[in-house]
C-alpha cells in the first residue's frame, strides 16, 4: 500500500489529506502521479514538488517500493 | 536548552534564541536575524488571520539540512531557525533566523540565503483568512 499525501491548497482540492493507493510490483512514481491525477486534475495543476518518504524526487521514473510514503505538493509559501 | 530548529505553535523569543547562540562560541564576532511577522493587509484586503499547513517530518528535516548548509557554506559558528504553525494575527511572529559567525559580511549573508532558501525548500503553506474568504498564498520571489 502506497500512503498519497496532500497538503495545503492541494488538500483543499481534494478534500483530504491523504489517501491509500496499491502498490504493484514495478509501479513508478509517473504511474501513481497519473493515477491520482486523473481523479483530482483541478488539484494536480497545482503540483510541483514530490516526495518519496519526505525526500523531494525529481526523477518521475523512480519506483515506489511498498509502504512509500508520497506527497503530491504546490509551491511552497512558509516564511 | 531548546533545540536550534524548530516548528512549533507557540510564539518565539528572539532574546532566548540569540542568547542561545551566543551560548554556543564566544569567537562570535556577528550575529544576524531575520524576523518575518503576519501582515494584516495583502492584495487590496484586510487579513484577520493567517494559517499554516506544513508537511512536519520534511519541513522540519529541510529546515535542519538547511541550517547544517548554511553553517558549511559560509563558514557560521552556529545558526537557529524557528517556524511557527497554527493560526497567527496581523503583527505576530512568523519565523526566526539568525546566523552567527566571526565576521558581520558572513551572518549577514548567511541570514539573507537561509531565508530565501527556506521559502523554496520547506514545505510550509500559508493561507490568508479575509472577511471576503480565505486564500492560500502565492509565493513571492
Amino acid at each position: 500500500m502506497i500512503q498519497v499525501l496532500f497538503f495545503g491548497p492541494v488538500a483543499d482540492r481534494v478534500g483530504s489529506r491523504a489517501l491509500q493507493a496499491d502498490h504493484r510490483c514495478g509501479m513508478s512514481l509517473q504511474s501513481l502521479h497519473d493515477e491520482v491525477s486523473a481523479l483530482y486534475p483541478q488539484a494536480f495543476a497545482l503540483v510541483c514538488f514530490v516526495a518519496i518518504n519526505g525526500e523531494q524526487v525529481r526523477d518521475m521514473s523512480q519506483l515506489l517500493e511498498d509502504n512509500n510514503e508520497v506527497a503530491f505538493m504546490s509551491k511552497f509559501s512558509g516564511g | 536548552m531548546k533545540a536550534a530548529v524548530r516548528i512549533q505553535l507557540e510564539d518565539f523569543s528572539q532574546d532566548e534564541e540569540i542568547a542561545a547562540l551566543k551560548a554556543s562560541s564566544k569567537r562570535m564576532g556577528g550575529i544576524a536575524t531575520f524576523l518575518g511577522c503576519a501582515r494584516d493587509f495583502s492584495e487590496e484586503r484586510e487579513v484577520a488571520e493567517i494559517s499554516f499547513d506544513a508537511y512536519g517530518s520534511m519541513a522540519l528535516s529541510e529546515m535542519n539540512k538547511l541550517r547544517s548548509d548554511a553553517i558549511a557554506r559560509f563558514n557560521l559558528l552556529d545558526a537557529r531557525i524557528v517556524h511557527r504553525i497554527g493560526t497567527v494575527k496581523g503583527g505576530d511572529n512568523i519565523v526566526f533566523i539568525a546566523a552567527g559567525a566571526e565576521h558581520r559580511v558572513a551572518a549577514l549573508d548567511a541570514c539573507r540565503w537561509m531565508i530565501d532558501e527556506l521559502k523554496q525548500r520547506v514545505p510550509i503553506w500559508k493561507k490568508e483568512i479575509t472577511a471576503q474568504g480565505e486564500s492560500w498564498v502565492v509565493p513571492h520571489p
